[in-house]
């Protein structure tokens, strides 16, 4: 009897530790009748298995700590974080588990992008549509946000952190950057051996190589983005993987061999091996200079032909077991007092529009500080382009593989 | 004279190695409280204790990641010894048909990449609903521990002579008297040699663990692995000296046990 009792209590112990709250999963058709009310009712008492790329110490205090904690207060919800190194690595295991039929899975909620997002969309592993169920969805710019890396949304994920393309190079080796992408050209040839790129399928040298085509002059760089045109395609892509062909002798060891990644890339530039660097996030050599790891010369610059800015998104798994509670924590990372936190804790921009912030938030956010290498957000906003369509990327990765790297 | 002939090559030998060993260590350790260390440099500009802060500081779930890991390798190394002494012992003292093929069969694992056994299983996994769940990695790891584990103990085994227990039972020993007193003793520094193969293969696993623990089961290599990624050499560094040095504390402790071997 003693052990029976001991069973039971150990079971029970087990349902508790597992199912904590009442939330289950619906299916996302079900939101259209349901108020926001009844979703952020039904999240309350539950916990969110939140997946995140963990590879930033910033990042992972912010969401482990304040984050984490407002939730607490405001919602009755517990945030988890489930580490990821690599995005792929979670879709790879929806895939798996979409094949294999298991209906309960274990991520509520997944920071998703770009080429990871495709790839979500095509095999159908996310929950939704379930952006316009979203409050806070009314401070992001519904045009800017409709696509991710040139993929249509459709509702499948929610924009909440933006990021622009910025170059990087240390004021004490060059006193003046390259103005536009012509004058970088210039300047690659003018310096062999100083300048180079992190290999496609890395999504930064990716971009960095689609600036040229978007920048072609054959069209401008919105043309790219609405459709595929197969006709500009082949017109604008052929100049340009020439010439990154012909860039090729003067980059660093003459191209033969480019950095894996862009990590790779920010120590050869830290060791004065190339003079320039580049980044998705336009605040990263400020937080690298104060963690020490650039030194305190290094500066950001946009050409003035402007480079590509996106949106980083939150995606809802196919198999989430708490629908309701990713919801509720995705509306809470799109509100303005969590990008303004975020923004103080971590860097980045602030990715809301103005329109419907109050006077003490609009405040907040003139107060939040800048490091000494971050452009000034005008400047960011006014040199910015949108990327190409999806099936641009696609075709323009394959022919850089075989027209620029494998030549 | 010739003793000291002897000793000074020994000697250089076991300079060369146990700098092999140290020296990445160390350069880890530098690293970890390194900050604006920019080439040409030899030693870091400045120092600082941000990596070490946010280890110790529990926002990056380090503590709970160790206490994981080590409950998984122990678990893992005790299975893994398990299987492999019956195992073992028919392959070192028994001849038997298909010998060659069981031989193969166990060691593929360390042949072939255990990843390729690892994508099939993990929707089998799943259909049992071991996936995500401890126990699934356990049983992950144990495919390559395993053939670490029955190779080690072949070893030991083919030195052993099973006449021995033939003798204690004729004097009336029972069964569990002969392993105790007989088997055991004499096949216990390899059991521990096992042991510690299986835990540090376990220790090691990345792949695996992501695959079939989906970031459910959470150890510090896939923590390490995040931050190594990342670019975040300090952090980096200070995990990789966190996931080593239980493994050092591991085979100094345990090293009287291999003074006779």
């Amino acid at each position: 009897m003693p052990m029976r009792r001991l069973i039971a209590v150990l079971l029970a112990t087990i349902a508790v530790a597992c199912g904590s709250g009442t939330s289950e999963w619906f299916p996302a058709t079900d939101l259209s009748a349901m108020t926001w009310s009844e979703i952020s009712g039904r999240a309350r008492n539950t916990t969110v298995h939140y997946a995140m790329w963990t590879g930033d110490e910033a990042r992972n205090r912010f969401y482990q700590g304040p984050a984490a904690d407002t939730l607490r207060q405001d919602l009755a919800i517990t945030l988890t974080i489930v580490p990821l190194a690599d995005t792929s690595d979670l879709v790879n295991k929806l895939v798996t588990e979409k094949a294999a039929g298991l209906l309960r899975g274990s991520v509520d909620l997944v920071w998703i992008n770009g080429a990871n997002f495709r790839i979500a969309k095509r095999a159908g592993i996310l929950w939704g549509p379930f952006v316009q169920a979203l409050p806070n969805f009314q401070h992001f710019d519904p045009v800017a946000t409709r696509f991710d890396f040139g993929t249509t949304t459709d509702g499948l994920e929610a924009p909440y952190e933006q990021a622009q393309f910025v170059f990087a190079y240390d004021s004490a080796r060059i006193a003046a950057p390259p103005a536009s992408f012509a004058e970088l050209l210039d300047w690659i040839r003018e310096h062999p051996g100083r300048f180079t790129y992190p290999a496609i399928p890395d999504f930064t040298g990716s971009s960095f190589t689609r600036h040229f085509l978007l920048h072609s002059g054959k069209a401008p760089p919105s043309a790219f983005t609405e459709r595929f045109d197969p006709d500009l395609y082949a017109r604008a892509s052929k100049p340009v993987i020439e010439l990154l062909h012909a860039m090729k002798p003067s980059l660093w060891r003459k191209g033969e061999t480019f950095p894996a990644t862009l990590a790779e890339m920010d120590r050869l530039f830290v060791n004065g091996e190339i003079d320039f660097t580049m980044n998705y996030s336009p605040t990263f050599a400020s937080d690298k200079i104060a963690r020490g790891e650039f030194p305190a010369t290094v500066r950001t610059f946009v050409p003035k032909d402007g480079t590509i800015s996106d949106y980083s998104f939150l995606a809802i798994p196919f198999n989430a077991p708490n629908p309701a509670g990713a919801l509720a924590v995705i509306n809470t990372f799109m509100s303005p007092s969590h990008a303004i936190a975020r923004a103080r804790a971590m860097g980045g921009l602030f990715p809301l529009r103005a329109a419907h912030l109050s006077t003490s938030e609009r405040d907040d956010v003139a107060a939040l500080p800048r490091g000494a290498a971050t452009l000034p957000l005008t400047e960011l906003a006014a040199h910015r382009i949108q990327d190409a369509h999806a099936e641009y990327v696609d075709r323009f990765e394959k022919d850089w593989r075989t027209g620029v790297l494998q030549r | 004279m010739d003793a000291i002939r002897v000793a000074a090559p020994r000697m250089m030998a076991m300079v060369v190695l146990a700098s092999c060993a140290l020296v990445p260590i160390g350069v880890a350790l530098i690293g970890s409280v390194a900050s604006r260390w920019f080439w040409p440099a030899l030693l870091p500009a400045e120092w600082t204790g941000r990596a070490w802060n946010y280890v110790a500081s529990g926002s990056g779930g380090i503590g709970s990641a160790l206490v994981t890991s080590s409950a998984l390798a122990l678990v893992v190394a005790a299975l893994a010894v398990a299987l492999a002494v019956p195992a073992a012992r028919a392959l070192a003292l028994h001849t038997f048909r298909g010998k060659r093929v069981v031989l193969f069969a166990l060691l593929l694992p360390m042949l072939a990449p255990p990843l390729a056994a690892a994508m099939g299983l993990h929707s089998v996994f799943l259909q049992a609903g071991l996936a995500d769940s401890f126990l699934g990695v356990v049983l992950v790891h144990l495919i390559p521990a395993v053939p670490y584990a029955t190779l080690v103990l072949t070893g030991t085994f083919s030195g052993f002579d099973p006449d021995w227990e033939a003798q204690a039972r004729t004097l009336g020993a029972r069964p569990w008297s002969v392993w105790t007193r007989i088997t055991l003793p004499a096949i216990a520094p390899g059991l521990a040699l096992a042991g510690i193969l299986a835990f540090v293969v376990s220790w090691s696993q990345y792949v695996l663990t992501l695959l079939i623990g989906g970031g459910s089961v959470l150890t510090l290599p896939l923590l390490l692995v995040a931050f190594q990624r990342g670019g975040d050499e300090a952090v980096a560094a200070a995990l990789s000296i966190v996931f080593v040095v239980p493994v050092i504390l591991l085979f100094a402790l345990t090293a009287p046990l291999f003074e006779d071997v």
